[in-house]
């Protein structure tokens, strides 16, 4: 009994606390109207363990971009969408609840156009070496810069198939831009630089006993 | 009769400083009293009734390791996961660990605007902040920059040219931003 006071209180300051962050952060920056949604589905987001940050943050970059009241509404409605489908997808990797970090980064990864699969499948590559938020923000950098989702996939999962660290992994968009230089005369797109990337890794992967480059190239 | 009653030529006799043929004979008598008296007192032992048997008692209980663990309540063995967990803490942090990414990272940013009175980035790193990171011209004309140094993670930015416009950086990837236009996206 004593206990589960100790813990409603907690509970209780806790979300106390992050209201008031809420209002601190989003003070001046927001008109009123998108500050009450805002403090609305943060409380309800945050009951369901999905993160709060995105959603302030889009409400102050849309008034920043002077979006009409409405529009930013909308947006976050969307967004709080994302994360529900992301903590989804993750949870379809791990029963354990996801935490808030990779939450937001598949939100992201959907926003850049992968889908709720594709995330799973990238948080089940991850490994407890690799950070799940940082391969999922990695695919989603890649999927911005036009490599198609499923390459996208099979190019990290590779990387990390090979023993890749969380270094090499966040490594891939440079690499994959770097190729697209190197093979500027040829017309090299970043689809192909990403497939040339994914070959490399697949070789090491399936090298047992040989020496693995701490930074392929194509 | 104590020794502060003595004659002082008899202290004198104590202190070694005379002997007993120095007394006059009327002296010689107390004389041999006093020193008859000293030699008591300097070879009756001292003794403290049971003190020896306290103090053996009290050395005998710090030489016991069962007294000690005793007063603890504990059994030695009851230890040994504590010792086990402590010494596998200990070699875990002697191993050579892998070197975690960086946690900030400089970058510098660059935009080509010859028409621009201004030019400024806002993104999730200052809040979409307008007025907080201007860019400065650069030695080549139309060209603006700004270096900063930036927590690891992703981060979303667009340029804000003359206070109104925004542009996705054009070396950059980007993503649509909810609103119909695009963010520029960094992975550090």
């Amino acid at each position: 009994m004593k206990t589960l006071c100790v813990s409603l209180l907690l509970a209780i300051c806790s979300t106390g606390a992050s209201a008031q962050d809420v209002t601190a952060r989003l003070a001046g920056r927001v008109s009123p109207d998108v500050a009450a949604l805002v403090h609305q589905l943060a409380a309800s987001a945050a009951a369901r363990g999905l993160p709060i940050d995105p959603l302030i943050q889009k409400a102050i970059e849309g008034s920043a971009k002077g979006v009409p009241a409405d529009r930013v509404t909308a947006a976050l409605r969307v967004l709080v969408g994302q994360l529900d489908v992301a903590a989804a997808a993750l949870r379809d990797a791990a029963p354990a609840q996801p935490d808030t970090d990779a939450i937001a980064a598949g939100a992201f990864a959907l926003n850049a156009g992968l889908s709720g699969r594709n995330v799973t499948d990238l948080a089940a590559a991850s490994r407890p070496s690799n950070s799940m938020a940082a391969t999922l923000r990695v695919a989603s950098t890649l999927a911005a810069m036009g490599v198609p989702p499923a390459q996208t996939v099979e190019l990290v999962t590779q990387v990390i198939e090979a023993g890749g660290s969380t270094t090499d992994v966040l490594a891939l968009p440079t690499q994959v831009m770097a190729g697209v230089s190197e093979g500027r005369g040829r017309g090299v797109t970043p689809a192909q630089a990403a497939a040339g990337l994914a070959r490399a890794a697949a070789a090491r992967a399936n090298a047992p006993g040989q020496q693995r480059p701490k930074h392929p190239h194509p | 009769m104590t020794m502060s009653d003595f004659h002082p030529h008899v202290k004198q006799l104590l202190d070694g400083e005379l002997t007993l043929a120095d007394l006059p004979p009327e002296l010689r008598a107390e004389g041999e009293e006093a020193l008859h008296l000293l030699a008591a007192v300097d070879r009756e032992p001292v003794t403290f009734p049971g003190l020896d048997a306290r103090v053996l008692a009290r050395l005998r209980a710090r030489r016991d390791p069962r007294g000690f663990w005793r007063r603890l309540r504990l059994r030695p063995w009851t230890l040994l996961p504590a010792f086990a967990a402590g010494a596998a803490l200990v070699l875990l942090l002697s191993r050579p660990m892998a070197s975690p990414p960086a946690t900030t990272v400089t970058v510098r940013f660059v935009l080509f605007a010859p028409d621009a009175q201004q030019v400024a980035l806002a993104g999730t790193f200052n809040q979409w902040d307008t007025a907080a990171t201007p860019l400065l011209r650069t030695g080549t004309p139309g060209v603006w920059a700004a270096t900063l140094t930036l927590p690891a993670g992703q981060h979303q930015y667009a340029f804000v040219v003359d206070g109104a416009r925004w542009i996705a950086d054009p070396a950059a990837p980007a993503v649509d931003d909810g609103f119909g236009r695009r963010n520029s996206v960094l992975s550090l």
